[in-house]
């Protein structure tokens, strides 16, 4: 492999922006169940709702756990050398 | 026939002990052959329906039973000790490897006990082998590591001891037919919310599982420990403790709602805690709790369906969690370095390794024609379905709903944490210069073989669901796993998820730190107490005692009127205090706990 070609990267960002693309315009038009249909929730049924869902997650995660690192981060040798 | 009398942990034992003795080929004789004959005996044992009873105490033992799960658990249990065996018997590590046979067979050991007094004797014996494996590790903190991690399990086995004596002692006061019996304490499950000291029996036995299937606040060894094994000793350790725990928790506690909230916790400290962490294998350790959690709330939700997705899950899991432990170790052992700031771009000379890791990272990340693709989704289907149920009778399942959509998010999560942050940063990211080769033919092997399992069940679930504990809740989900729209919800969430790793790229940039934890009370505060306040106290104590003491006519110790050896007593008295003033301070605590917690 050439990863260290400036193009490679390139084109392999621009791959999976299409593949995204195409995940997205195929959920579009799959009809989606409700998983609790009985309880009145629809959100996972509009279209879209998994990737938005997905990067959300991904998303709030990162921020928690930056957060959470201000406070509980310690350099690695913080219990010593035992 | 005697063979199935005996339990199929005995030739992971023997193996064990005969590793210590042999020297060059027999070495690979015993590593792979101990285990895959335990294989052949645990599923002559599980065809033959064999069960096999031991007197005890005027009591019966029952070291060989089938539960529901111990098909599924006893064949993993298998090939990971055959995979770990491979990977490591390049290596004349003797300790490690036969410590690796004996953990596994204390994991087998569990897995067919019918009785809770050899359930207790495997769990133990069990534990023993890990820390071996620990000690023998040779990474800087392996010693300190090993302590605590023996600490925390010896606490958790005392736990469970008591709870056993606790629970057999009442069964036997009420004439339970077999006291002894190890299966689903369902009337527990039933009323968990309401403390009283008749249930503290399960509730201990409860503690000794949770301390080794790594719920809060114990789940700090497991990135502690395991990742201070050796390059192959990790990839044993990742295996058993904390899958026999779950093993473990689906006979005896399916369907205790508490296990739902421990793990859906469990699920998101594992993700956070990993995207923090700057060691390679710190990162895999503490995706180890993440997806042991999905499985605690498969437990907790105890319908078919869910026992099923647990019981395949950690299947699945146990593999991909291997390999991907033998890549890192594989890199490891080439480079000596672990930590993300110091490696990448090593895809260059390490494809194999690479590519081994990648099909892990996809495997946890439950990628379509993965493994983790049709083992974790059937645990979250079976939330829903077991909501739907519920919606129908009216009883009240707002947790299942809540449970559904946090697990849906942490499956983004895990590839983020996991699926796209362990190969990025080792073997893409920044060039660090090394240019270590892929490892022996051995590791290679066993990467490739578990790699293959990975594909293969991803590929024909319908192996895996033959074996689970209701095959008939997995045929029907068989049938559904891969819809159209199940495929592409799951896409969805996993490379949306993926992309906000990429967009976030820049602040997770790893620095070399550590986070703190719940073992910041026993390793830091604790300590810290200690030194800072008891022990002035105790030194204050002592002189106070002193002082008294020497006023007491004729009685201080540089009283010069009292013969030398008396006086040599005398002074050797003040070396006594400390302790004693511990004890005293320990009753002081029973008799409040005895008064006080009665009026509770």
């Amino acid at each position: 492999m050439k990863l260290d070609d400036p193009q490679a990267i390139k084109w392999l960002w621009a791959g999976g922006l299409v593949l995204l693309a195409v995940v997205m315009l195929v959920d579009a038009f799959v009809p989606h169940h409700p998983h609790f249909e009985g309880d009145g929730v629809t959100i996972d049924t509009l279209p879209e709702f998994f990737p938005l869902y997905g990067f959300l997650s991904g998303f709030v995660m990162v921020v928690v756990a930056k957060a959470l690192g201000v406070a509980l981060s310690r350099k690695d040798n913080y219990y010593g050398d035992d | 026939m005697a063979m199935i009398d005996l339990p199929p942990a005995l030739p992971l034992m023997a193996g064990a002990v005969a590793m210590t003795l042999a020297r060059g080929k027999a070495r690979w004789v015993i590593g792979l052959g101990a285990p895959i004959l335990a294989l052949a005996d645990s599923w002559y044992v599980i065809t033959e329906g064999a069960e096999s009873f031991v007197p005890f105490l005027g009591h019966t033992l029952n070291p060989v039973h089938l539960h529901h799960a111990t098909p599924v658990f006893a064949t993993i249990f298998c090939i990971a000790a055959l995979g770990g065996m491979l990977f490591s018997l390049h290596q004349d590590r003797k300790v490690e490897q036969s410590s690796g046979l004996w953990h596994a067979g204390g994991a087998l050991g569990v897995v067919f006990a019918g009785d809770l007094v050899t359930l207790l004797v495997f769990w133990e014996l069990m534990t023993l082998g890990s820390l071996a494996i620990i000690w023998s590790g040779g990474q800087k903190h392996s010693y300190g590591a090993g302590l605590r991690y023996f600490g925390m399990h010896a606490l958790g086995g005392v736990a469970m001891m008591i709870g056993i004596v606790m629970l057999v002692t009442q069964r036997i006061q009420t004439g339970h037919a077999d006291p002894l019996a190890f299966s689903h304490f369902a009337e527990f499950a039933a009323a968990w919310p309401e403390f009283s000291w008749q249930t503290a029996g399960p509730w201990l036995i409860l503690i000794g599982m949770l301390v080794n299937v790594g719920a809060p606040p114990f789940s700090p060894w497991i990135a502690d420990a395991y990742p201070e094994g050796s390059s192959s000793g990790t990839v044993i350790l990742s295996a058993f403790t904390t899958k026999t725990a779950i093993f473990t928790l689906l006979v005896g506690f399916a369907g205790f709602e508490a296990l739902i909230y421990l793990g859906l916790w469990m699920a998101c400290y594992g993700i956070v805690y990993a995207i923090l962490e700057n060691d390679v294998r710190r990162i895999l350790a503490y995706s180890i709790v993440n997806q042991v959690g999905f499985m605690m709330v498969g437990i907790g939700v105890g319908t078919k369906l869910s026992i099923d997705g647990t019981a395949a899950h950690a299947f699945a899991h146990i593999v991909y969690k291997g390999l991907l432990m033998m890549s890192a170790g594989s890199v490891l052992a080439a480079t000596g370095k672990r930590k993300c700031t110091e490696l990448g771009g090593l895809y260059r000379t390490m494809p194999v390794t690479m590519w081994c890791g990648i099909i892990g990272a996809l495997s946890i990340s439950s990628f379509p024609l993965t493994s983790g693709f049709t083992t974790k989704s059937m645990i979250v289907t079976g939330i829903y379905q077991q909501g739907e149920l519920l919606a129908q009778t009216g009883a009240s399942h707002t947790h299942l709903i809540v449970a559904w959509f946090i697990l849906e998010a942490a499956t983004a999560g895990v590839f983020l944490h996991a699926g796209i942050k362990f190969p990025w940063f080792v073997f893409f990211q920044k060039d660090s210069g090394l240019r270590p080769p892929d490892p022996p033919w051995n590791m290679k092997a066993a990467m490739i073989g578990f790699a293959a399992i990975c594909v293969l069940l991803g590929v024909f679930p319908g192996i895996l669901y033959e074996i689970l504990p209701y095959k008939l809740a997995a045929a029907r989900y068989a049938r559904v796993v891969y819809s159209f729209e199940h495929v592409i919800e799951m896409l969805g969430l996993l490379l949306f998820g993926g992309l906000a790793f990429f967009v976030l790229l820049p602040i997770l940039k790893r620095k070399e730190t550590i986070t703190l934890d719940w073992d910041w009370i026993w390793r830091a505060f604790i300590p810290r107490m200690y030194r800072e306040v008891l022990s002035p106290l105790l030194a204050m104590l002592q002189s106070a005692q002193k002082t008294v003491l020497e006023t007491l006519p004729g009685r201080g110790m540089h009283d010069s009127s009292l013969p030398a050896p008396i006086a040599r007593r005398a002074a050797a008295m003040w070396a006594v205090s400390v302790p004693v003033f511990l004890i005293v301070l320990m009753l002081l605590v029973y008799l409040v706990v005895y008064f006080v917690l009665p009026t509770l």
